[in-house]
């Protein structure tokens, strides 16, 4: 019975990281993005829009707050010195820009929630969303602190593709209907792909063989993907510099100058994102 | 001590299997009593099936709905009586997601000396003359959220699979597609549904991950 499970085990469930994880990990996708670098231009999402089958909902379901952007660039005004002046709707320097994407928790919030088991957490460390099995409760998106979770309040399937733009569909991932929670998967049609192809060739998966469309489509490379359990990968190698580690609420830095942090991280989510905060010249 | 997080996911998953597996029983035991006719089909499909290792095909029949072809394609000519290959045609099967229809070049190969004068030959011709593909027609067709590939399943049970021979890979083909040598239009006769690829996936230890075949 899932739901005798999820009752009885539920105060280990969020804690089962910090005893050694839940899984044996085949891969552990992470992604690095460095905020220094990101210039708030918006290609990721466009692109994510394209890769993954996004429907585009219009201006009135945007304000509603039913938009499906997997990925969005949060933008802050958090520059005091540069207040706007009074004509100026905001202000025309300081803008600091956030991607945010499905964070990918090792201890996600929405998991447990799911009362079908619809979103549960893969061996390649992912956290997967079944969308055929998905009966859309929402839970899992109410439980979400990043807000990341988006739901078909719509059938978009009619209307937000119409001839000959439904040419351009992904068919490597499905088109999802009404009713259905959604969310980024970090590119997993790609991910799958890239595993057939190192297992034809009788290799292993390399470092950069992934690429997320995101990070693909990142003028300034902000964005860098690959498997934490690939010791010379890139992403890894990044992690250790800025001192970041996976299955801590908190880190304790030796250099706290270092810019690697992860968001939320003390709600013990435990994301594979990692974040290199941005600096500013004073 | 480490908290097994699949345990749920997998157990229901199971419960759902199983609930398919009674719903094909009894979808099979009336299909059974239905007819001779039907029941007969059963056992032909399932004689048709490989005596190899490891390869436990899944149970399963399904009436599947006559699938109108611009041209009746007789595959009991080709593969039965000629006994050529599946792959010679299906070129694709091995080496990517989707099996393919040939090119109607291929087609004309033999067909622009092998009996040409007959009707469906000549209709054949018609198209190639015209530069037009014969608009055929998706028989096994997988819903939208379904990843599968052909070249995995190729790789696992004819390619890899000790005491299989290539020249055998029809009874692999027939895992799924039922009897293709006893058709004329290929038809339907395996349900395809989730618990369909289930039985097979666990009597031959294949991925139980959702997302190796959910997409």
């Amino acid at each position: 019975m899932s739901l005798q499970n999820i009752l009885n085990n539920w105060d280990k469930y969020r804690k089962g990281h910090e005893a050694g994880g839940h899984h044996v990990y085949e891969h552990m996708w992470s992604m690095v993005i460095d905020l220094n670098k990101c210039i708030g231009c918006g290609a990721c999402s466009v692109a994510c829009y394209a890769e993954n089958n996004l429907a585009v909902v219009g201006k009135d379901r945007f304000e509603k707050g039913q938009a499906m952007h997997w990925l969005r660039i949060e933008r802050y005004w958090d520059e005091p010195n540069l207040k706007p002046t009074a004509s100026d709707e905001f202000q025309q320097h300081g803008a600091s820009f956030l991607p945010m994407m499905c964070q990918q928790c090792n201890a996600a919030t929405c998991e447990p929630v799911c009362p079908v088991a619809a979103t549960y957490h893969t061996p390649d460390g992912l956290n997967a969303q079944v969308y055929n099995r998905c009966i859309g409760s929402r839970y899992c998106s109410n439980n979400c602190p990043y807000r990341l979770r988006y739901f078909n309040f719509y059938s978009f399937y009619e209307t937000s593709w119409p001839e000959p733009l439904n040419l351009q569909l992904n068919p490597d991932l499905s088109v999802r209907d009404k009713g259905v929670m959604e969310k980024c998967t970090f590119c997993v049609q790609r991910i799958r792909t890239a595993k057939d192809t190192a297992r034809r060739e009788g290799r292993k998966v390399r470092d950069g063989d992934v690429q997320t469309a995101c990070q693909q489509s990142c003028p300034t490379t902000a964005i860098v993907f690959g498997d934490m359990l690939d010791p010379e990968s890139r992403v890894t190698k990044l992690w250790k510099a800025h001192e970041v580690e996976l299955g801590k609420t908190a880190q304790h830095k030796q250099h706290p100058e270092k810019r690697g942090y992860r968001i939320f991280e003390g709600l013990n989510t435990d994301p594979c994102v990692m974040y290199l905060e941005r600096v500013r010249e004073v | 001590m480490p908290v097994n997080r699949c345990t749920w996911t997998s157990r229901s998953l199971l419960d759902a299997f199983r609930g398919s597996i009674v719903t094909q029983i009894a979808r099979v035991g009336k299909v059974l009593v239905t007819g001779i006719f039907v029941a007969s089909t059963v056992i032909g499909a399932n004689a048709a099936v490989a005596d190899v290792p490891n390869a436990n095909p899944p149970k399963g029949t399904h009436k599947g709905e006559d699938v109108p072809q611009p041209i009746e394609f007789p595959h009991d000519i080709h593969a039965k009586i000629n006994e050529i290959n599946c792959m010679y045609c299906h070129t694709y099967a091995r080496r990517s997601k989707v099996a393919g229809i040939p090119p109607t070049s291929k087609c004309m190969g033999c067909h622009s000396v092998i009996a040409t004068d007959r009707d469906r030959i000549k209709k054949l011709t018609e198209y190639w003359e015209k530069k037009e593909p014969p608009p055929w027609k998706k028989v096994h067709d997988m819903p939208d959220y379904v990843h599968f590939t052909h070249e995995k399943h190729l790789q696992r049970f004819v390619f890899n699979n000790e005491g299989m021979d290539v020249t055998r890979v029809s009874e692999v083909c027939a895992f799924c597609h039922g009897d293709v040598k006893e058709m004329t239009v290929a038809k339907k006769t395996k349900p395809l549904n989730m618990g369909f690829c289930r039985r097979c996936h666990e009597a031959n230890n294949g991925p139980s991950d959702c997302w190796h075949c959910h997409k």
